[in-house]
């Protein structure tokens, strides 16, 4: 009964289609960063590394690799400090607490190029309806151009990335939450514990894997994220908004330098490596726990 | 003198109000434009002066909704039906056999779930190109299955680990084979897990943007989010009442269906990620 091969024959398809479409892709990067390439994608000299070379010296690259760490660090700061209260407070039993649950859930529920296609329109600058409410409300004069200059849009692009970014961490840390038995914070409170201690010396410490899952997963889905930037912007105007996803796009698709857009391809998959291996590290030291 | 749990409720309340105009912010916008009529849509009003239900009709017509409908439903379905078909054998085997290799094809799950399409997607680009299959939906089909893999199987995997063995080894104590007892005991046990599973591949597919950006290239092969995209990205004028209509159709189906299963996506992850 017990057959040797059965479970590789299982495995197999998924590794085959995983290889095919994942892996070759990673390949032929390879092939064209290391050559001379055409507009047109035929490879001619091996060419080293000229085509990395060409990367860092160019500042449009630089820029964007500095503003992808501002966005990451940003929106997934932000989201860590807007979510832990929140889950905080989504674990406390109140009235209308499943109603609010699922408000707070809703932006993971829509894809993010209709999240980013809205906003596009609410910060339109003659007639965007933020604007209106913003001067109804008496907050503005004027209206402001929100996407004309990169002063406004992007710290707009990190608001709604982090808004979208909250409903799966606040998910996270609920069910970190609900891992810490109730007793420990009426022993705390029987001790005299206030609210605040309670937080600072049961909730975050316990919550701390958790914390750093986020953070790593986090880093991870951010640092790829395409449609919010692309949506409102496509990176501009004058690429101030791009970030290295919107930049490779560019390369690849609008400018035709394919040896450099596969070179941007390997900085980021390498960088998305290293990501991948703190979080196997963290979920591996978790497991054993 | 107020009970607390009142008390806790409106500063539960009054804590999460900002979160939550921010949050419902978009979607108001959206409903607004969509039902206001189309003299109106560029002044700076909140409020309609009357709801424009006809948007939506006209929406479709002019919107070209319909085909990209269909698109996105034909792709959904290809990438879903192929994605769990691939990855049950797999989990099944993740779940019930110990083998060589088993540790590194959890880890290679797990980077090829960090892996996004759009780092790649140059030289998914070419690998499209190569076989002749740009504008090919049934290939974006394809993609999405292979990007979706690692997910399925995790998922699939957490669950098939949480069905006790005894019941398969009872069967098998009775002498029933190994497919037999999957088919019987195992997979009708797993049915609700599975369709969970689908589901939210089906919402991945239905939501991905760059991929479709990228090989859908002509109007008659958009997929709803390249179609609505369209209809905004470099064009002078902007018909946003249409826009917004098509928005909120594409979106709030799926965002219920979403809300709905949301428990059961945490379930799985966490039983899978943060065990």
């Amino acid at each position: 009964m017990h057959n040797r091969a059965l479970p590789y024959l299982l495995t197999l398809p998924s590794l085959i289609l995983a290889a095919v479409v994942i892996f070759w892709p990673v390949v032929d990067l390879i092939q064209i960063s290391t050559h001379e390439v055409s507009r047109f994608g035929q490879l001619r000299d091996f060419s080293g590394l000229d085509n990395f070379a060409a990367l860092v010296a160019d500042p449009d690259f630089i820029k964007a690799l500095v503003r992808t760490g501002v966005w990451t660090a940003a929106v997934v700061g932000g989201a860590l400090l807007v979510s832990i209260p929140v889950a905080v407070i989504l674990n406390t039993d109140f009235y209308g607490r499943s109603l609010a649950r699922v408000i707070v859930m809703l932006p993971w529920a829509v894809s993010l190029t209709m999240t980013a296609i809205v906003w596009r329109w609410a910060l339109n600058g003659e007639s965007g309806m933020l604007n209106s409410a913003l001067r109804g409300l008496g907050l503005a004069d004027h209206n402001i151009q929100w996407l004309a200059s990169a002063a406004t849009a992007f710290p707009m692009q990190i608001m709604i990335g982090i808004l979208v970014t909250v409903p799966f961490t606040t998910t996270i840390f609920l069910g970190g939450l609900s891992s810490i038995p109730d007793d420990l914070y009426e022993a705390a409170a029987l001790e005299g514990a206030g609210p605040v201690q309670q937080f600072r010396r049961i909730t975050f410490p316990l919550l701390k894997p958790f914390v750093n899952i986020a953070i790593v997963l986090n880093t991870i889905y951010v640092f790829n994220s395409f449609p919010i930037i692309w949506v409102m912007t496509q990176g501009g105007p004058a690429n101030s908004t791009d970030i290295l996803v919107t930049h490779l796009y560019k390369l690849a698709f609008r400018i035709g330098k394919l040896g450099e857009a596969s070179a941007v391809s390997l900085v980021m998959l390498a960088i998305l490596l290293v990501f991948t291996a703190i979080y196997i590290r963290l979920a591996m030291r978790g497991e054993r726990a | 003198m107020i009970a607390p749990k009142l008390k806790r409720t409106i500063i539960a309340w009054s804590l999460l109000a900002p979160l939550v105009v921010v949050t419902l912010f978009p979607f108001a916008v959206m409903f607004l434009t969509a039902v206001k009529p189309a003299q109106e849509v560029l002044t700076p009003s909140w409020w309609p002066s009357e709801f424009r239900w006809r948007n939506f009709y006209d929406m479709w017509v002019q919107a070209g909704f319909g085909r990209a409908l269909f698109n996105s439903l034909y792709v959904s379905v290809i990438a879903t039906v192929g994605a769990i078909v691939i990855s049950i054998p797999a989990a099944y085997a993740m779940s019930r056999f110990r083998f060589a290799g088993h540790g590194a094809f959890r880890q290679f799950l797990l980077v090829s779930q960090m892996i996004s399409p759009i780092v790649l997607v140059l030289g998914l680009f070419r690998l499209l190109a190569s076989f002749g299959l740009v504008e090919s939906l049934n290939a974006v089909g394809g993609v999405y299955m292979a990007f979706n893999i690692a997910f399925t199987v995790w998922m699939l995997q957490s669950y098939f680990d949480t069905i006790p063995r005894d019941l398969e080894e009872a069967s098998w104590m009775e002498g029933g084979s190994r497919w037999l007892t999957l088919r019987k005991v195992f997979l009708p046990l797993c049915v609700p897990a599975i369709a969970v599973t689908a589901i939210f591949t089906f919402i991945n597919a239905w939501n991905e943007f760059v991929v479709a950006l990228t090989m859908l290239r002509s109007q008659e092969s958009y997929t709803l989010p390249i179609q609505v995209f369209s209809l905004v990205a470099g064009r002078y004028s902007v018909e946003w009442h249409y826009v917004m209509a098509a928005t909120l159709v594409a979106t709030v189906p799926v965002a219920i269906l979403f809300v709905w299963l949301q428990r059961y996506l945490v379930r799985g992850l966490a039983l899978g990620a943060v065990k």
